[in-house]
């Protein structure tokens, strides 16, 4: 479906990539509903999601297991867009999602909210202002000086940045111990309280709705500000754009699950050196791929360690930095 | 509000004595909310080692079906399945474990799972005892939805009875300045609204970090000097702890070293708010009493 979104004037091979990640997607999920520590035949699961299962098949399947792994496809998703786009508007291979500070300004406004005993909807919509406001400070302050460019973007979000990290450090040791837990779930990226997954799924499907009528515009952009106005692209909207969706994106992905490391840098970089820096393949290919990689990791971080559960963000890392390396070496960036 | 909870314990004890087996079992959780079941608990998962040691104390302990890791008393608790750690549960082995009683811990488990597992129909009983009766009646209350009263009261009555005998025997003994050490790296004590300092008081001691605004003050070196304690207690992780003490010895200055009276407590035994406290308490007592007795 969203293959058929992208523009109609893209290479039958590029389109074709789109459909084998539609697939993989669909095999992923579909493959991360028949795992769990509980064991549940395929039939069961089949069963359960049919409306047949026994009561407690149904539990499992509709209660715990699809929204968990719907949340952490968008959760995915999201990250990855939001990283390209960060790459694109700061012109930089380092950038990622919370480069910044958006997930600063949440962890902060969660940590807080927590401190003061808040849970629930609650410490969500905390965190996604603490977002908001942490953009809109980065955006105000890199907007204020005589010349704006995307280097004092992106140094204005890394102090920015830093300085979440200290109020967060200060929380953390100001903190009651038996609040701490909480507390590093914001840091750490996790999506066993993951609550109901409505809200990334709507913010990705629109973000992909926006962003691919843009996807010439962004391949200009990404050459460079300079050249992208001589070629008639109004530069300063178009980054401000960029930017409010980048940081909409960040702020619902770090409310739904945290932290979450890695996929939102890594995920862009692997699908350029496979599919090239077409904007209008990358971004959709990164919503997909994104969401693949993190219901993937979470699936693992589900079993592999049963009972026991692991925050996503430890298996997101673990397996990227390899495939990282390994595409590196073969000399694919 | 405890006089309260306890009229209604009593009603529902009452009730329960009078009425056959089809009578439906009510207690107010920690978080003061009514819980019932129709019938006694027979599958009853536990999400905190605290949880597990009071079920068991309940005389409830065959009934337990899940556990989380660290439980670790009684020793036959090992055996049960784990459902992961306190802050992280495993929901997916919790549900297909079918409990029908789930104890919890407030400011333990995640809120968040606690909220699905009642959104899903589970019935979820809080418990978070912070004082000596509390921990009884969170055994009474236990013992009362999972149809074992008789031993839970037996056990709630003789720790209470126990915590009456050191009160009495140390309310009048000369008092003992103590630091007690809950953590060293970084260096933690607690404050007096913590039951671990009532702990201390009751064995006649005065906690020197009572009035701290934070019920789990972070200390530095300096200022447990300042207050020059005649007695310093250790928790600690494991059941040997020789280290935390060691490290005072470098202050002879100190009352505590210059006397001797570094002293450590298992932590297992007073860290958890469950019946063993008495027998911590003991130990902690007369250690105390050894601090007096080398003035």
């Amino acid at each position: 479906m969203l293959a058929a979104s992208v523009s109609r004037s893209l290479p039958s091979s590029k389109r074709f990539s789109l459909s084998v990640l539609v697939c993989a997607s669909i095999v992923i999920m579909l493959f991360a509903l028949t795992q769990g520590s509980a064991s549940l035949s395929i039939r069961e699961v089949w069963l359960a999601l049919t409306g047949e299962g026994t009561p407690l098949a149904t539990t499992l399947v509709m209660e715990l297991r699809l929204p968990r792994i719907l949340a952490a496809y968008a959760t995915g998703g999201l990250l990855a867009v939001a990283g390209a786009l960060m790459q694109i508007l700061l012109r930089n291979p380092l950038a990622e999602p919370y480069v910044l500070g958006i997930s600063g300004g949440a962890s902060v406004a969660a940590l807080v909210s927590i401190l003061l005993g808040i849970s629930g909807v609650l410490l969500s919509g905390a965190a996604f202002l603490g977002a908001m406001v942490s953009t809109v400070l980065v955006f105000g302050i890199s907007q204020a000086g005589r010349t704006s460019s995307s280097l004092r973007l992106l140094l204005t979000g890394v102090v920015i940045a830093a300085g979440w990290g200290a109020l967060i450090t200060l929380i953390l040791a100001l903190a009651p111990p038996h609040k701490l837990p909480g507390m590093l779930y914001w840091l750490m990226g996790d999506l066993s309280y993951a609550g109901s997954p409505i809200l990334p799924w709507c913010m990705l499907i629109a973000v992909c709705v926006v962003i691919v009528p843009l996807g010439r515009s962004l391949n200009v952009l990404a050459r460079g500000a300079l050249q992208a106005a001589s070629l008639g692209v109004d530069v300063k909207r178009l980054e401000r754009l960029v930017f409010v969706l980048a940081s909409l994106l960040t702020a619902v992905a770090v409310t739904t699950a945290g932290s979450v490391g890695f996929v939102g840098l890594v995920v862009p970089h692997l699908l350029r050196m496979v599919l090239g820096n077409d904007q209008r393949v990358t971004l959709p290919a990164c919503a997909l791929a994104g969401g693949c990689l993190l219901t993937l990791a979470d699936t693992l971080a589900r079993v592999v360690i049963a009972p026991e559960q692991l925050p996503v963000g430890v298996i997101t890392a673990l397996l990227g930095v390899p495939t990282f390396l390994l595409l590196l070496r073969k000399g694919r960036l | 509000m405890r006089t309260a909870l306890k009229t209604l314990l009593l009603t529902t004890l009452t009730l329960c004595s009078a009425k056959s087996v089809m009578a439906q079992q009510c207690v107010v959780d920690d978080r003061q909310r009514t819980v019932c079941m129709d019938k006694p608990a027979q599958r009853i998962a536990t999400l905190s080692p605290g949880a597990t040691e009071l079920a068991f104390a309940a005389g409830a302990g065959s009934k337990v079906v899940a556990v989380v890791s660290y439980s670790d008393y009684p020793p036959q608790a090992k055996q049960i399945t784990s459902v992961g750690s306190h802050t992280r549960i495993d929901m997916e082995r919790l549900v297909s474990l079918q409990p029908d009683l789930v104890l919890a811990w407030r400011t333990g488990n995640p809120p968040e799972q606690i909220d699905l597992l009642e959104k899903m129909g589970q019935t979820v009983f809080i418990i978070e005892p912070h004082e000596f009766d509390e921990i009884a009646t969170a055994v009474k209350r236990i013992g009362t939805l999972a149809g074992t009263e008789v031993v839970a009261d037996d056990v709630a009555d003789t720790f209470l009875a126990g915590i009456e005998q050191l009160r009495e025997r140390y309310q009048n003994a000369p008092k003992v300045r103590t630091f007690y050490q809950v953590w060293d790296e970084p260096l933690m004590s607690m404050s007096g609204k913590h039951y671990i300092s009532k702990v201390v008081a009751l064995c006649g001691g005065v906690n020197v970090f009572a009035d701290s605004s934070r019920m789990i003050p972070r200390l530095n070196v300096e200022s447990v000097l300042l207050q020059n304690p005649e007695a310093i207690i250790a928790g600690g992780m494991g059941e040997e702890n020789s280290s935390w003490l060691q490290a005072w010895r470098a202050f002879p200055e100190m009352r505590a070293t210059a006397q001797g009276n570094l002293f450590f407590v298992p932590p297992s035994l007073i860290q958890r708010p469950t019946p063993r406290v008495l027998e911590g308490a003991r130990i902690l007592c007369d250690k105390l009493d050894i601090a007096r007795a080398r003035r």
